[in-house]
């Protein structure tokens, strides 16, 4: 994960060398005539009655809409594993089951160590743009109501089985459904073929124990998965909301 | 001349449905438009409709910090890597950024007026070389010579500050 963790010191950096009138000749440039300045922050409290220079330099640049970073197919960023191809389709149950288009699904899933992407704690800390949402990504369904992702194979961490979640909103934006894809396992599946990366599969958590899968008898959130490690491999699944 | 010390500053910029601007307004507009959407994950049953309830009944909630960044961070790439509004005692946009912290202060998914966020922008490492008044005397490792002044104003902080060797000042 590239980030950057920097130690805050504050105010106390200030010090003692905070005020140092040394050079009077740069003092004429506190004695201009004061102008009262808001930044473009929205907040009042930025106003201040000593002066600070408007911008000159050249406008620009214009701004455009820019999509959520969320959307994309190929969600890896610097991730690393076995690549792992998904296509899911989104069904309507009140019309039979029959695809949905022009829905938005969102995945997120962890890495092949069992890490997901967030921020580390509620503490002050800055994140460098690249890969700060990496195994996240959102698309809208096509006509056969399916979206495609390039991503890994997911890790597993500990209390869970290997999962994707998704989260299927309306063309709105508005929630329809918040599930989660389990993936088969027992003898030539890929998870074991994965066998948790470097972890092995020591202290794993079955789906038959798994708080969210146990009671999903009917395999509703299991996906066909195939392949090898050596190939990469395909999930696909079809999910349904109301 | 006092030794120089290696300072980051943090700019932290605050967003809300007033703010004028149009980076800002799509910020604004964007960046709610994603609480929206990943509020559900949290509250389900939409029974907090205030962030504020929400963060204290649910403490996982606290990952929409980093969940609704990113709708800003297409925005902040627009920027070229320049921190907004901060200018130098020449008005100028001295100051550069590349890591950022964006923080959600008040929303509410039904109420779009109660949305307001913060983005907090780092300087790219700076030399503190002197302080005259209230201004900063600074420079950037990659031009040392090329000095600038900023003036200390509301929502600038230094964020980092060490002691360094700075034997290139001219």
């Amino acid at each position: 994960m590239e980030r950057k963790f920097f130690l805050r010191q504050g105010l106390t950096a200030l010090g003692a060398a905070f005020v140092m009138p040394l050079a009077h000749s740069c003092q004429k440039e506190d004695t201009t005539s004061p102008t009262t300045t808001t930044t473009t922050d929205g907040s009042s409290t930025t106003t201040t009655g000593t002066c600070t220079v408007a911008p000159t330099e050249t406008e620009g640049p214009f701004p455009t809409h820019s999509p959520s970073s969320y959307v994309r197919s190929d969600i890896r960023d610097d991730r690393e594993g076995y690549e792992l191809s998904a296509t899911i389709t989104i069904g309507k149950v009140s019309n039979s089951c029959a695809a949905l288009a022009n829905v938005i699904v969102d995945i997120w899933h962890c890495d092949a160590a069992g890490n997901y992407s967030e921020y580390g704690g509620t503490q002050m800390q800055s994140t460098n743009y690249t890969s700060v949402h990496f195994l996240r990504g959102r698309q809208v369904t096509d006509a056969n109501g399916q979206v495609k992702f390039t991503s890994i194979f997911p890790g597993w961490y500990q209390g869970r089985a290997t999962h994707i979640h998704v989260h299927i909103f309306d063309a709105a934006g508005n929630s329809l459904n918040i599930t989660q894809i389990a993936f088969p396992e027992g003898t030539g599946s890929a998870l074991l073929a994965v066998s948790g990366y470097s972890k092995g599969m020591s202290g794993y958590t079955y789906n038959a124990s798994d708080s969210i899968f146990k009671d999903d008898t009917t395999g509703v959130q299991l996906a066909t998965v195939s392949g090898s490690t050596s190939s990469g491999f395909t999930l696909a699944i079809q999910l349904n909301v109301a | 001349m006092p030794s120089a010390r290696n300072t980051t500053l943090c700019y932290r910029k605050l967003i809300n449905h007033l703010t004028p601007g149009s980076w800002e307004q799509l910020v604004f507009a964007d960046s709610f438009q994603e609480y929206r959407m990943q509020v559900p994950v949290f509250d389900p049953k939409k029974e907090y409709p205030q962030f504020a309830q929400l963060i204290h009944a649910v403490p996982q909630a606290e990952k929409l910090h980093h969940r609704v960044s990113a709708a800003v961070i297409g925005y902040l790439r627009q920027l070229n890597g320049i921190i907004p509004d901060i200018t130098d005692n020449l008005g100028l946009k001295m100051l550069t950024f590349d890591n950022f912290h964006f923080e959600i202060i008040n929303s509410a998914s039904n109420d779009k007026t109660k949305h307001q966020v913060a983005i907090n922008f780092i300087s790219t490492p700076l030399w503190w070389i002197d302080t005259v008044g209230d201004y900063l005397l600074l420079s950037k490792p990659s031009s040392p010579e090329r000095t600038f002044l900023l003036k200390l104003q509301p929502f600038i902080s230094i964020h980092t500050c060490q002691h360094g060797n700075h034997n290139n000042l001219g």
